[in-house]
This record gives C-alpha cells, sequence and structure tokens, in this order.
C-alpha cells in the first residue's frame, strides 16, 4: 500500500517508451514523475506514520478513560484485589491476572522446550524431504484459527483429560499434589495445553529463521574444531540465534497472554485461586470474553474495559522484561550474533 | 447487507436504505389490489421524512417517479387503512415488500425462533430474519442501540435499560413459554431424580459434592446412588436461565441466600468459584453430554435438554410435589400468570400441583416506533405470527404453547407499533 506511489511512476514512463516519445521528453517527464513520486511517498509516510500512531493514541485514551470508572471505584487495588464477582458488584482483577499467568507461564513450558527442538530439527538435522513438509504443516497450524482450537480443545481434548492426563498425573508421586482436585477436564492445564498448540507455530517459525540465519561458517569452523553435531548447535548455532529465538518466546508469551476465545472454551471459568494446576481457573482474557457482552452498563463495563488495560499493561511489563534480560544476556556472552559478525 | 440493515437507524446512512425502501414500497403498491396506499406510509411521506425521500429520489434512480406517486394517493388514503395492514384472526402474512430483519438476543429461544422464523419465511418469502442467539444481554444492549430491529431477552428490560434506548419507547411482547432443566449425566441412573431447593442449592454452592450425598439420598429412597463427585455446571456467561434458576433458589433455599450475600437474582451466575462455566446452554450441554462429564449436573434452558435426551430432575414446586419439566408441566406454569407483564413477569415457583417450578417467558424487543415502514410492517406480521400460529411448533421443541391471555397481550402490544410520526401501523 505505502509503496504503490513507486511502481507507478516507472510503469506510467514504460507506456510512453512505447509510445515513441524522444529521450529528452522522456527524461523530462521522468523527472517531473519522480519528484511527484517522491513527493506523494513521501506524504503516504507521514500519513501512515500519523495514523498509525493516532490510532494507538486513541485505543489508549479511550481504554484510560473507558475503565476510569472502575479505577474509581475500586481504586488501583483494582489491579490485585481477588474477588471478581460482577453478580454482587465486586471487580478486581487480582486473581485473574494469576490466573493469566500461570496458564501462560505453564503454557511456555510445555510449548518452549518441544518448539525449539522442532525449530533445531528443521534447521540442522533434518533432510530435505521432511523438513519442507514439516515446515509447512507447522504454517498451516499458526493459520488454524483460535475458535477452531478452543472447539478442539473443548471436544477432543477434554474428554481426554478428564479421563486420563488428569487422573494419570494426580497420580505421579512428588508432583500428585500439583494436579490435586476433581478432574473436571477443563481446566488451567488444559488452557496451557491449547496455549501451547497455539504458540508453537510462532517459535518454530521465528527461532527456525534465526538458526537458519547463524552462517555456515560458524558450523564449519566448530566441526573444524572436531565438534560433535550436538556441539555444533550448543556452541555455535544457538548462541549466534539467541536474540532471534528471544523475540520467539516473546511473541508466543505476548499472544498466550492475551489469548482470550480459545481460553474461555475449555479453562472452566472459576474465578478463584486454583488449588492446583487440574482446577478450573480463569484469565483476563476468558473473562471479558465471558462478560463483555453481559456487563450491566456503567461500573459493569468499565471494569471489564479495566480488564483490558490491566492486560495490556501485563503485556507490557512482560515484554520489556524479557527484552532487558535478553540485553543482559548478550552482554554477559561474546558468543552472541553481534559478537560473532 | 447486514450492515446496511443494521444501521438504517442512523441517518447519515439512513438515506440510501430510504431510497430504497421508497423504490421497494413503490413496487409492492404496484401490484397491490386494493389500491390504496397505507395510512402509515402516507404519513411517513408526508412526514419530514419526506424531504429526505425526495432529496435521496433525485440521486436514486427509478424512485425519481416513485416518490410523488405515493405522496399523492397516500393523501387520499389517510381515512381508511389499508386491508393489508390487518392483524388478527387472518394472521394475514403477506408484506408487499421483500425484507430482512436483523434479531439477536437470548440463546435459549434459538431453537424454537429457528424453526418459526423458517415456517414463516415458506409463507412469506418476503420476510426473511437473521436472529443472532448470543445471549439475552446482547439482545438488550443491541436493541438499546438500536443495531438490529428486535432484541430477545429472557428478563424484560428494566426501567432504567428502557430509558438507555436510543430509539425511543420499546415494545415488550411475550414470545415463547419455556423451562430450566436440571441436567445431570450420572451412570446408572436413569430415573428422574427428586429435587428440593435446599438440596440444589447445596449442589451449587459446593456444600454437596458427592451424589451419595444423605441430602439427596433422603429425596430419592429406593434409587442406588454411586459414589461419585458432582460437577456442578453453570453459565460462565450472564443468562436468562441462570437468572431463573437463581430466582428459584433465592425462593425456596434460605442458605442459597446466606451463601450469595442478596436476595436479588442475577444473571450472572453468583456462585462461580463452585463448580465449571461454560459458555450459553450449548456449553453446557455439550459438557453434561460428554461421558468423561460422568457426575455433571447442570441447567439448560428445556429445549436444549431435550435436544440432548437429557435425564431431568423433577424440582419440588410450591405446593410440595416433584415435577419434572415438560411441554404440560411448563405449560401448567405459564398458565398461572393471570397478570403477566413486562414488570410483573416472574413464573419461577408458581401456584398449582402440576406446574413446573423453573419457568420463564421470553420477551421480544421492538421499538414501537419504526423509521421504516416495510420494516415495521414485517416486525408486526412476524411477531403476530409467532404468538399465534408459530406456537404449534412450541411442544415439538422443548417449550410450551402461550396461554391465550398471554397471546393477547402480545397481540395487543403488537398492535402499538407506530411509524416515526406516531401513526398506528396497524388497525386492529
Amino acid at each position: 500500500m505505502i509503496y504503490e506511489p513507486s511502481p507507478a511512476g516507472p510503469d506510467a514512463v514504460s507506456g510512453f517508451v512505447g509510445a515513441g516519445r524522444s529521450a529528452g521528453v522522456r527524461a523530462a517527464l521522468l523527472r517531473r514523475r519522480s519528484r511527484f513520486g517522491d513527493g506523494a511517498y513521501g506524504a503516504l509516510r507521514w500519513t501512515g506514520a500519523g495514523l498509525f500512531g493516532a490510532v494507538v493514541l486513541g485505543l489508549l485514551i479511550a481504554i484510560a478513560s473507558d475503565s476510569s470508572l472502575a479505577f474509581q471505584h475500586s481504586g488501583l487495588g483494582f489491579v490485585w484485589s481477588g474477588t471478581w464477582n460482577p453478580a454482587a458488584d465486586q471487580y478486581g482483577a487480582g486473581i485473574l491476572v494469576v490466573g493469566t499467568l500461570i496458564t501462560t507461564g505453564v503454557a511456555m513450558v510445555l510449548m518452549v522446550p518441544i518448539g525449539l527442538g522442532t525449530a533445531i530439527f528443521l534447521s540442522e538435522l533434518a533432510p530435505r524431504w521432511i523438513a519442507g513438509p514439516l515446515a509447512t504443516l507447522i504454517g498451516l497450524l499458526a493459520a488454524v484459527p483460535s475458535i477452531v482450537v478452543g472447539l478442539w480443545g473443548l471436544l477432543v481434548l477434554t474428554p481426554i483429560f478428564a479421563n486420563q492426563v488428569e487422573p494419570f498425573l494426580a497420580s505421579v508421586p512428588f508432583f500428585g499434589w500439583l494436579f490435586r482436585g476433581e478432574a473436571y477436564g477443563p481446566s488451567i492445564l488444559l488452557a496451557s495445553a491449547v496455549l501451547a498448540v497455539m504458540t508453537l507455530p510462532t517459535m518454530v517459525a521465528l527461532s527456525r529463521t534465526a538458526f537458519a540465519a547463524v552462517p555456515v561458517a560458524d558450523r564449519e569452523a566448530a566441526m573444524a574444531l572436531g565438534a560433535t553435531r550436538w556441539q555444533v548447535v550448543r556452541r555455535a548455532v544457538f548462541p549466534a540465534a539467541r536474540a532471534g529465538v528471544s523475540a520467539a518466546v516473546t511473541l508466543s508469551v505476548g499472544r498466550a497472554l492475551g489469548e482470550s476465545i480459545a481460553v474461555a472454551m475449555v479453562i472452566g471459568n472459576r474465578p478463584a485461586i486454583p488449588e492446583s494446576l487440574t482446577t478450573p481457573g480463569a484469565t483476563l482474557g476468558s473473562a471479558i470474553v465471558n462478560q463483555f457482552a453481559e456487563a450491566s452498563p456503567g461500573i459493569g463495563t468499565s471494569s471489564i474495559i479495566a480488564l483490558g488495560a490491566v492486560l495490556l499493561l501485563l503485556t507490557v511489563a512482560v515484554n520489556a522484561g524479557g527484552q532487558a534480560l535478553l540485553r543482559r544476556g548478550s552482554g554477559a556472552h561474546p558468543g552472541t550474533a553481534g559478537a560473532l559478525r | 447487507m447486514g450492515i446496511g440493515q443494521n444501521i438504517y437507524r442512523s441517518y447519515g446512512f439512513g438515506v440510501s436504505h430510504t431510497s430504497e425502501g421508497i423504490t421497494v414500497r413503490a413496487h409492492g403498491f404496484k401490484h397491490s389490489t386494493a389500491g390504496p396506499v397505507t395510512k402509515a406510509l402516507s404519513r411517513r411521506v408526508a412526514g419530514p421524512v419526506a424531504v429526505l425521500a425526495i432529496s435521496v429520489a433525485a440521486a436514486a434512480c427509478g424512485s425519481t417517479s416513485a416518490s410523488p406517486t405515493t405522496s399523492g394517493s397516500g393523501a387520499a388514503a389517510t381515512a381508511t387503512p389499508a386491508s393489508a395492514n390487518l392483524l388478527g384472526a387472518k394472521y394475514d402474512t403477506t408484506t408487499p415488500s421483500s425484507v430482512t430483519l436483523t434479531g439477536a438476543g437470548a440463546n435459549s429461544i434459538e431453537p424454537f425462533f429457528e424453526s418459526v422464523f423458517y415456517q414463516y419465511n415458506q409463507k412469506n418469502s418476503n420476510t426473511t430474519v437473521n436472529y443472532s442467539p448470543a445471549g439475552s444481554s446482547v439482545g438488550v444492549t443491541d436493541i438499546q442501540q438500536g443495531t438490529v430491529q428486535f432484541g430477545d431477552s429472557e428478563i424484560p428490560m428494566t426501567a432504567s435499560q428502557l430509558t438507555a434506548a436510543t430509539g425511543g419507547a420499546i415494545l415488550q411482547i411475550p414470545v415463547d413459554l419455556g423451562g430450566v432443566a436440571i441436567s445431570y449425566n450420572v451412570p446408572g441412573v436413569t430415573k428422574s431424580l427428586d429435587f428440593d431447593g435446599p438440596t440444589l442449592a447445596g449442589i451449587f454452592d459446593g456444600s454437596i459434592t458427592n451424589w451419595d450425598a444423605p441430602a439427596i439420598a433422603a429425596l430419592n429412597s429406593g434409587v442406588t446412588l454411586p459414589n461419585l463427585a458432582i460437577k456442578a455446571v453453570h453459565r460462565a456467561d450472564a443468562s436468562g436461565p441462570g437468572y431463573d434458576l437463581d430466582q428459584y433458589l433465592i425462593d425456596t433455599a434460605p442458605a442459597w441466600v446466606t451463601a450469595i450475600g442478596t436476595s436479588t437474582p442475577s444473571r450472572t451466575w453468583p456462585e462461580a468459584n463452585v463448580g465449571i462455566g461454560e459458555q450459553l446452554n450449548t456449553g453446557v450441554a455439550s459438557y453434561i453430554s460428554q461421558s468423561s462429564s460422568a457426575g455433571a449436573i447442570g441447567f439448560v434452558e428445556y429445549g436444549y435438554a431435550l435436544q440432548n435426551g437429557f435425564v431431568n430432575a423433577a424440582v419440588k414446586n410450591s405446593a410440595g410435589s416433584y415435577v419434572a419439566p415438560s411441554e404440560a408441566s411448563i405449560a401448567a406454569a405459564g398458565a398461572q400468570a393471570t397478570s403477566l407483564s413486562p414488570t410483573d413477569f416472574n413464573v419461577v415457583n408458581e401456584t398449582g400441583a402440576s406446574s413446573y417450578p423453573i419457568a420463564n417467558f421470553s420477551w421480544t424487543l421492538v421499538y414501537q416506533k419504526q423509521s421504516d415502514t416495510a420494516t415495521g410492517i414485517a416486525l408486526g406480521k412476524l411477531f403476530d405470527w409467532v404468538v399465534t400460529t408459530g406456537q404449534g411448533d412450541a411442544a415439538a421443541l422443548g417449550y410450551a404453547p402461550l396461554p391465550a391471555n398471554v397471546a393477547t397481550l402480545a397481540h395487543t402490544t403488537i398492535l402499538e407499533l407506530e411509524s416515526s410520526a406516531g401513526t398506528p401501523l396497524f388497525a386492529s
């Protein structure tokens, strides 16, 4: 869209060339055209940037003003207060924040090792005839709408979790307490599993690109020094791709934090501090999905929008934290992308 | 197209819709054998909208000739309303122009609406209805903001909700009579178990946690109850069935009032921290029906319980008898509603030995003043058919036909529909 004016110039010019205009006229046209093109492009750029800024600013202003009623009603304590019970006009985001952090955390614990392993396999180990189709499949997974993943979680995973996964986990020695309680099926663990599936393609695609960007010379140097395949990945490829892998994790976390529909379908929607990972829970996103349409005007609606504000802050905080970690990490390791190239 | 229908109320965009309306109506007029144009139409053209219509007519080709024609014959027709606009015993379903009506609201009425709207369209192909079963409160909000032509709610709008409506006075028409089933999935128990208010309250507030609990066993002597944990399912979104059950528990179980801390029923389920929450009737029904949900108990609109073939509890009514939901028992509860009105709508825990105690009417919400006459007439005819002939479908779908007094209330309410200028759309 933004680049439209530039191709339009040469096209128009070549049209004139075909019509047999003289070289002088052509040059003049080209000059005028390109000056016009530059101007239009510049204007478009500024308009685009301005519009983008205005939309973000407008969004922030709208969220701030629409949620102000809730913050007046509950004070700043809205963010950490523990009770969410719209039926009694009690609004507090604390439990929902905890639920959001737990589901996202567990999802990342489940997803990151698998995603990283898949990416390393695809870029370093897999023969081309496997890597191609597998990468396509993972791309397809990224294109599945979240409501479809949610339905799959609800109809396919719920019975499996209720009958097999949750009872089995509860019986595991030493860790059973993490999974105690009635096996409903819909639970924090199931929501995390669904989130893991949803964020896997992002993780794989981004970290695979990061691995692929590591120069072949790095690998060859490591191999020349007698490194095994694992050592090449561990010592040469992974350190160089750290930045890309961290970006992949950050983006996955961002998506997991904000995912609403699929989570609402499988988490069981219980706004209480969870006793274990297999009890039903609630997240900021699931509470918004369930109650926005039904919220009572005024304080109810405002509180739901305030949940959105808290979610926004949480996402910004997690992203900033991730970047800070990354910066500290890249300072400590000389073998990162910057140092190598 | 949906957007075009939805925003017709906003004057900025209403222009194109108006021109469309004029064109279509002129077409219908040409085919009308009766001749005279409706009183409403004449008022509409004579009113301020006419300015709009004529200014638009210049832009919209084809309607240029239509405007003068309608306004000319309209003046003559003011005295005698057209027969096409009569409602009543004939249940005349013909409408002159093609109209698509968009509605949103209660999820509980969806099976009934889906059936009657289809059948009405078979009789009158000029009226097509799109209904979005997103929940009662969506119906209320959407009609308040005028994004739909009709809303539907399991609970009539409150005074404060009515004042928040952007398009003036709202008519609330009772359109169906349903019940809330207490459905469960207990392997080995195929009999309809008996429950009273305190026992249900115990299940939903978490004080009764097992199927072989003494409180349940005491009401069901002779039934072998398994040692199985109870998985209580409630609605995660605010709902009509939740409101009705909350009302029943408040009426019958003092412990419930203590547990939830209020005696005012709420659409949002007040005990969300017990059991699990699922979205809409479909979500609750889907959870109960899964084989992995052994021990589940929840509440759904009876129509959904019927569709799923659930075993439903027999619930203790105010006469002390245990009654399972059925067309007859829901009808018996509805028959007690002799003074039904939008402000006196409660049919929970009605008297009568055969009354099912958790029953409710569903209310369709329309603006009294219809800025588009064709839409107003189509709405009136549609819902007059729904509350009369359309009720024939109710029983098979898990609803009870409206009692005669309620059908009359619905009919007289529909007769209050007006054009934007304040002229009745229908002659009684």
